[in-house]
């Protein structure tokens, strides 16, 4: 019976839950969903993450090349963030190029990388204007349920902790690099920048990780950015209903809290990762 | 040809198998919440996720829909980080697109198709790492995802890629294998009869070997197939558990 009133008057349905503080799921209203990490399953990258928010599954993969810097920041190297949402993870993508959703996320994704700087791009420089490192990071939805933006700088994240770059010398004669596998460094982390997603229902009621039903009757969507120094990386909200100034405040706190738990996380699973090896 | 032997005199492998055996194989179904049917599995270090949706309503073009049987639509990519060397161009090129129609011909020929006239099936393979054989352990993620989603089948299709090396057929071959000039054929067969499904060869081999190579072939198919059905009925079991109660 509540599956029929469920397919015929969603948004009821919901909000009889929400009446009562909860969610569908059992969650509460600033209740995120069992977050769960694996590092360093895929050998051929050079630093993989996978994470599970509930059931939204998210890979990213990381692979480092070398190239020449920019004309404009010669002691520089670069990343290159790419999301792909591809049919497999959901009914709602077709096969083909990138989607608006997809293109949208890649360059949420290249902001939060170039505004927390995760990395300092001047570690990836081998040789000032002639050599540096590009990184090339994948992140690839598997399944679909809402809140893919989180996931997202989760794995990046722990997939950046997870990279070992080879040890690069450049042969004085001959000009040409060589690479030694054997050596491999970690990269070094400078910040680390946890994403928060909130939607807004009915102009009023704020709920914390949106499933995927939940984003699509939603009146309104906000994503914060934020690191360990609590501050501010990234703020998202693409139009919707309006927010007053202190909704917004709740929401940055509920962030920062937020990141401390992911970034123990991330922390307690490199740890197993590395006592293990 | 100078380099690495690819069996050694006391008949092992670059990775330590015998001729005939099978690298290990892990899977498991249902493991993804938004598709009806889904499944991953690993062959060695080649690692596949495959994605099943439907039957249902064609999509796109309603004139592509045949009146009496099921369109299958497959589609076969690689993730960018799944190679050594990062993969430019994940889907859409030339190799690509023949794999995806060789998935589609393949289980064309198993799915019972003729249940689900007016409609469409989509199966969608990515493979993760690639360690060769990618074609066989697409084939056999997707049986698993196929019997997953409840779609009927006439068999369970396994596939195997076999190689000829010294006069010995080595089944199941890894990407160093692949890639050493030995000559392989890809077989993806119905079991339980015996049955061909795709066969698919693009070397040099004298005729006289075909027999040898596509027995072996058959035999390491059977041997796919056994590890499928364990796995199945593995997963059935936990399935019956948690609504047992």
């Amino acid at each position: 019976m509540a599956a029929g009133f469920k397919t015929a008057e969603p948004l009821e349905y919901h909000r009889s839950f929400l009446k009562e503080n909860c969610r569908p799921d059992g969650r509460e209203l600033s209740e995120f969903r069992t977050t769960t990490l694996n590092i360093g399953s895929i050998t051929t990258a050079d630093g993989s993450a996978l994470v599970k928010m509930g059931n939204t599954t998210i890979i990213c993969g990381i692979k480092a090349e070398l190239a020449n810097p920019t004309v404009d920041a010669p002691g520089k190297g670069y990343i290159v963030p790419n999301v792909d949402l591809p049919p497999l993870c959901s009914s709602r993508f077709r096969p083909g190029p990138p989607g608006e959703q997809a293109q949208a996320a890649s360059q949420f994704i290249a902001d939060v990388i170039e505004s927390s700087e995760v990395i300092e791009t001047e570690d990836l420089c081998i040789d000032r204007g002639k050599l540096c490192w590009v990184l090339y990071c994948d992140i690839m939805c598997l399944d679909y349920d809402g809140n893919i933006l989180d996931a997202a700088v989760v794995a990046l994240l722990a997939a950046l902790r997870n990279t070992q770059l080879p040890e690069v010398t450049v042969n004085k004669e001959t000009s040409t690099p060589e690479v030694n596998f054997e050596k491999r460094h970690r990269l070094h982390i400078h910040k680390h920048p946890v994403g928060t997603s909130f939607c807004v229902f009915d102009d009023s009621v704020l709920i914390v990780d949106p499933t995927a039903e939940e984003e699509s009757l939603s009146t309104a969507q906000l994503t914060v950015v934020t690191d360990e120094d609590d501050r501010l990386c990234s703020l998202h909200k693409p139009g919707g209903s309006s927010m007053s100034g202190e909704k917004l405040q709740e929401c940055i706190n509920r962030a920062t809290a937020r990141q401390r738990e992911i970034q123990k996380l991330i922390e307690k699973v490199t740890h197993s990762v590395t006592t293990a090896q | 040809m100078a380099g690495l032997e690819l069996l050694s005199d006391q008949g092992y492998r670059l990775d330590g198998r015998k001729a005939a055996e099978l690298r290990k194989v892990q899977a498991r179904m249902g493991v993804f919440a938004q598709a009806d049917g889904s499944a991953y599995l690993e062959q060695g270090n080649t690692k596949a996720l495959a994605v099943v949706y439907g039957p249902h309503e064609m999509r796109g073009s309603r004139s592509r829909a045949l009146h009496d049987r099921a369109v299958i639509n497959c589609q076969y990519s690689m993730a960018t980080f799944s190679t050594a060397e990062r993969k430019r161009r994940p889907h859409g090129d030339r190799k690509s697109t023949e794999m995806s129609l060789h998935l589609k011909q393949t289980f064309e020929a198993a799915v019972m198709t003729q249940l689900f006239p007016r409609s469409q099936i989509d199966i969608y393979v990515k493979i993760l790492q690639s360690d060769g054989g990618n074609y066989s352990v697409c084939v056999n993620a997707a049986t698993l995802a196929v019997i997953n989603a409840g779609i009927p089948m006439r068999d369970y299709v396994c596939a195997c890629t076999v190689g000829f090396v010294d006069e010995t057929p080595l089944a199941d071959l890894c990407y160093a294998e692949e890639s050493g000039g030995v000559s392989s054929l890809a077989l993806a067969l119905l079991p339980r009869g015996g049955q061909i499904a795709l066969l698919q060869m693009d070397a040099r081999l004298h005729q006289d070997h075909l027999e040898s190579l596509i027995e072996a072939a058959m035999t390491a198919c059977k041997g796919v197939s056994k590890v499928l059905d364990e796995v199945v009925r593995q997963h059935l079991q936990e399935a019956s558990v948690l609504t047992r109660e």
